[in-house]
This record gives structure tokens, sequence and C-alpha cells, in this order.
């Protein structure tokens, strides 16, 4: 393997380098851990395969960045969830989702909120943070500091996965 | 040293506000500078004390804009300058007296002639390379220069005399740290001055302020003359001319520069976004642009989800191949079922085509990639047995993907529903 490079999420070669380790590392588990080869509907695998795209993303650039810890809070939590589901059938998972969701408190209160808060950003920015996870509660300025991370590693992310798709494609 | 002597001796302010940069001079060039330095000596101070008295009796307003009041004092000035420049330009002057007693019509540096043409308030388009050949003039100049508090002079003799190449720009950041450095130079030189009178100072001050601002205009940018104030401590926010000095509104432009230096960084990562200026428009262009990367993964998955093999392909291999593709330039708003899913069935099914008819052998010189495939399917043989699974999975799969091609409205409406998951 590549040698890692250092932490710095700067370097775009070395951004996409980490990002395509760390995605077919999660494709491979993905496609060793379910069975699901013939039977499940196309959409179901791309939706796995899209958790596992952002997945890898969060996990390159790790807690560094509000939008990344987002992601990987929302996939534990959904991992919880699904296996709590699966392991006992009852209300209990509409405890587990309600104490998952309580624990973020901030991340979901404003989902009703007008499209002008209380602060006076415009529709725009709003719109903005429903986009970028994890920047609800961030002023304008550490919101547009995520928003470049996460373009960033957004573009990245892409560039990795069409060149894995025209790899695959052209086998 | 001798020169201190002599001119202490004398009793006169101005020389004692001369003794540094006359020692300095000393300190560089050879003894002759003494030899000829004393018989002028008397000439210089007579000079110097008309030049800074007409100087001081013109008013302060008179500094903003051409900072000439006639043409007699311009002559006086320009001998300053000379006199400053040959002295401080010692390694290049050469022993003969000749270059001293005429300092402007053979100046000894090309800094002079320049100096000379701002203080006349030619316009030249003024070359930045002569300058950083003689920064140690600048930097005794800046010395004595109460850089800080000439501030507004130099702004507003700035803006009069606006000498700046707009192409100068990139260095005005540049500059900003020489200016910075200047600025820490700057307590030494005041420990210096407080030998003199303050008086002298002051209109030591402005001579050589003026032939500071004339030597660093050419350098600072037009940047540079808006924001005096260093960027790195924000703290220290000094008030620019004709704005309110509040700590609220300090407060705020210091959070609206750093907005729009965001903001700026964001355009060069937004493709196409170069021409578009203002928040709002540039806001609407990063929300399409994250909404279509957001798209473009969803769409690039599902394809993936198709394409993937499910077999144990060498990561090693995958990646060199990887790593030799070109880079795939993003489209800004895609609409991506258009594009390629026509050509997809295609590639699936020369692909089915060429897995089926050739044997394993055949695919060694293919790729990389098939020749770890390749491996993995001699080493262990159930992996052929993959190998027929996989095809046949890959018909299953063209054909949904050629179901899906046909029925586009059908990707669109999972499509939707992913992104609410998430």
């Amino acid at each position: 393997m590549s040698p890692p490079q250092q932490p710095s999420s700067t370097n775009p070669n070395s951004l996409k380098i980490r990002l395509t380790h760390r995605f077919l590392h999660n494709l491979n588990n993905l496609n060793k851990k379910r069975s699901n080869l013939d039977n499940t509907q196309i959409h179901r695998r791309s939706h796995r395969v899209k958790l596992a795209a952002y997945a890898s993303m969060a996990r390159v650039v790790g807690s560094r960045r509000a939008w990344s810890r987002a992601i990987l809070w929302k996939i534990r939590n959904r991992k919880v969830f699904t296996r709590n589901k699966r392991v006992d059938h009852k209300t209990t998972h509409h405890h587990h989702l309600a104490r998952s969701i309580k624990r973020r408190t901030t991340n979901h209160s404003n989902h009703k909120r007008e499209y002008v808060d209380p602060n006076g950003n415009s529709g725009q920015e709003v719109k903005l943070r429903k986009l970028v996870p994890g920047v609800e509660t961030m002023d304008a300025c550490g919101l547009l500091d995520e928003t470049a991370d996460y373009i960033k590693c957004l573009a990245t992310q892409v560039e990795v996965m069409r060149n894995l798709v025209d790899l695959y494609s052209t086998i | 040293m001798e020169k201190d002597k002599t001119f202490t001796s004398e009793g006169n302010g101005i020389s004692q506000a001369w003794n540094p940069i006359l020692g300095m001079g000393i300190q560089d060039s050879e003894l002759n500078r003494n030899c000829f330095f004393n018989p002028n000596c008397e000439d210089q101070r007579d000079l110097f004390e008309s030049a800074l008295s007409s100087i001081v009796s013109s008013p302060v307003s008179s500094h903003p804009g051409i900072p000439i009041p006639g043409s007699a004092d311009c002559i006086v000035l320009r001998e300053l300058i000379g006199r400053l420049g040959s002295i401080c330009n010692s390694s290049e002057i050469s022993p003969h007296n000749s270059c001293y007693n005429t300092p402007l019509n053979s100046p000894p540096n090309l800094n002079l002639s320049i100096t000379d043409h701002q203080i006349q308030g030619n316009y030249h388009p003024i070359p930045p390379a002569p300058f950083p050949t003689d920064p140690g003039f600048v930097e005794r100049a800046a010395r004595f220069s109460n850089f800080g508090g000439k501030n507004e002079s130099f702004k507003a003799a700035g803006l009069g005399d606006s000498m700046e190449e707009p192409s100068v720009s990139e260095t005005g950041t540049k500059e900003k740290s020489t200016n910075r450095r200047k600025r820490k130079v700057v307590p030494k030189g005041k420990g210096k001055e407080t030998q003199s009178s303050t008086t002298i100072s002051a209109k030591d001050d402005k001579v050589v302020a003026e032939v500071e601002k004339g030597e660093s205009d050419a350098k600072r940018s037009k940047s540079n003359e808006k924001s005096t104030e260093p960027p790195k401590d924000y703290i220290h926010v000094r008030a620019r001319r004709g704005q309110a000095t509040d700590s609220h509104s300090l407060a705020e432009r210091v959070r609206r520069e750093k907005i729009s230096e965001r903001m700026k960084f964001l355009q060069d990562l937004v493709p196409g976004c170069n021409k578009v200026t203002g928040k709002a428009v540039m806001l609407d262009e990063i929300i399409n642009y994250v909404q279509s990367l957001q798209r473009q993964v969803e769409f690039l998955s599902m394809k993936l989800a198709t394409v993937n093999p499910r077999m144990d392909v060498n990561m090693e291999a995958l990646l060199s191949k990887d790593m030799f593709r070109p880079l795939v330039s993003l489209p800004n708003n895609v609409s991506p079922f258009d594009a390629s899913v026509q050509p997809f069935p295609y590639g699936l099914q020369s692909q089915i085509n060429g897995m089926i008819p050739d044997g394993p052998e055949n695919q060694i010189s293919m790729n990389p990639l098939m020749a770890a495939m390749h491996r993995n399917s001699i080493t262990k043989p159930p992996h052929i047995d993959g190998f027929g699974e996989a095809s046949t999975l890959w018909e299953n799969d063209l054909q949904s993907v050629v179901k899906m091609a046909i029925g586009q409205d059908q990707p669109q409406g999972f499509h939707g529903q992913m992104k609410v998951e998430l």
C-alpha cells in the first residue's frame, strides 16, 4: 500500500489516495458482509454504496471537521438503530431512536424553522446549512469554512468513484 | 567616531538627527567618505535647515496630494534625498568627490532618479525590480520615520500619488509583510530619536517619511494603502480613513473581512465562479454545486452497485490502474442520467461478451487488474466458478439496468427518496 501521507487534508493527491483506500475497503466490507448478491434491488445496494462513500469520506477526514463528525455520528446511530431493530422488533427501537435523536437536539431543533433565522440569515444560508451536515449551529464564518472543506472532499470522492466505475466498466 | 565629534561640537540638532545615518554610512564605507564629507558639511547643514524649515512652514494639509510645496522646496528636497541616497548607497559610490557633489546629476543608483521622479510627481511606471536591490536604504529610512503615526499622510499621499501598478497587487501581500517588518523596527528608531529635539525630530520624520513614501509607494499596491492594518493580529485593527472607530464596527468589519476571504477561497473551489461577484449570487452557485455533487455521488453509487464485480479484487492492482487514469473534470451542472446511461449498457454488454468467450488466459494482457484476477483464478480453482457466477450476475444486472435506463422516472423516484434518508 502507498505510505500514509501527513494528516493535512490540503494536499489533494493524498486526500484522493486515502479516499480511494478507504472507499475500497468499505466496499469490500460491504460485499463481504451481506449476501444480497442477486436478489436485492439495485437501489438498496446503491444506497449502501452511497453510505459507504459518505462513511469513507468522513473517516478519512476524521473528527477534525464538523461535517465529518456529523456524518460519522449519523452512521453510527443508524447502525445502532438497525441492530436494535433486528434484535427486538418491539417498541424498543422507537426508544432507541428517540434517545439517539435526543442526544443531538441541536441538529434537529431547527428543522421546522422558517427561512429567516433569528440571526437574520437569508434563505440561502439556511439552504446551505441543510446541505452540509453538521453546520446547523455554526456562525457564517465557520459555515463557509465547513462548506469549503466539504466541497473539496465531495469533489474528490466523486472523482474516485468515477474512476472506479470506469475501471470496473472497462474490465 | 570623528564625524560625530565634529557634528556634536557644532551643537546642531539636525546634525544629531543625521548622526545615525552618517554613522551607519561610515560603518559601511571606507575612510574617504569622511574626507569629502567634512568640506561639504557646512553646505549640508544650511541646506538641511532651509529645507526643513520650508517643509515645516508649509501646513500639514498640503501633504495630502502631491507633497511638493513649490519648486524651490522641490529642489531642496531632491538634494536632501540625493544626499540621503548617496550616503546610504555606500558600496556603490566611487571615492571621487564628483559623485557626491552632484548627487542628482550622476545618481549612484537607479533608485535615486526614480525618487526624484516621484517627488516631482512625474508618472512613470516604476518597475519593481530596482527596489529590491536597495532594501537597506528603505530600512534605514524606516528606522527614523514615525511610521505608525504617519499612516494618515501616507495614505493621503498615496491616494494622490497613484504610482502603484495594478499588476503589483500580488506583491502587495509581500509588501505587507515587509511593512510589518518595518513596523517592528520602528521602536528602535524611536529610541535613537529621543536625543534630538522634538520639533527637529518631527521635521526629520516628515522629510524621511516622504522619502520613505517615495521609495515604498511603488512597492505598495493599492490594496495596501486601503488596509494598513497587519492582518495577522485581529485584535490590533486600525481604523481606516473615514470609517467609524468604535469597537462594534471594528469587530463587524473584521468579521466581514473574514467572510469575504472565505468567499474568495470558495470561489476558487467552485468551478466557473471567477466572474461572479456578490455574496448572494456566490451562495447560489455554492448551493447548486453542492447539490450537484451530492447528486453525482448518488448516481455513481448506483452505477458502482451495478458494476461492482462482487469478488475479492486485488486492491493494489486496482489502485495502480486507478492512478494512471487521467483526472476527470467534473461538469458543473450534471444531468447524469441522459449522458451516461446510454453508453452504460453497451459497456456491460461488450464486457460480458469479452468475458464469456475468452478464456481466463487471454486476459493477462489487458491490465494489471485482470492479471490479478487471473492469478487468483489459477491459484484457487473455486474462483473460476466465481467467474461464471459473476457473468450471470452481470447479465442480471445488465437487464435491470437496461430496464432502468428505459424507465427513467423510476430512478428519479428512489433518487429523491434516497436523498431524504441521509
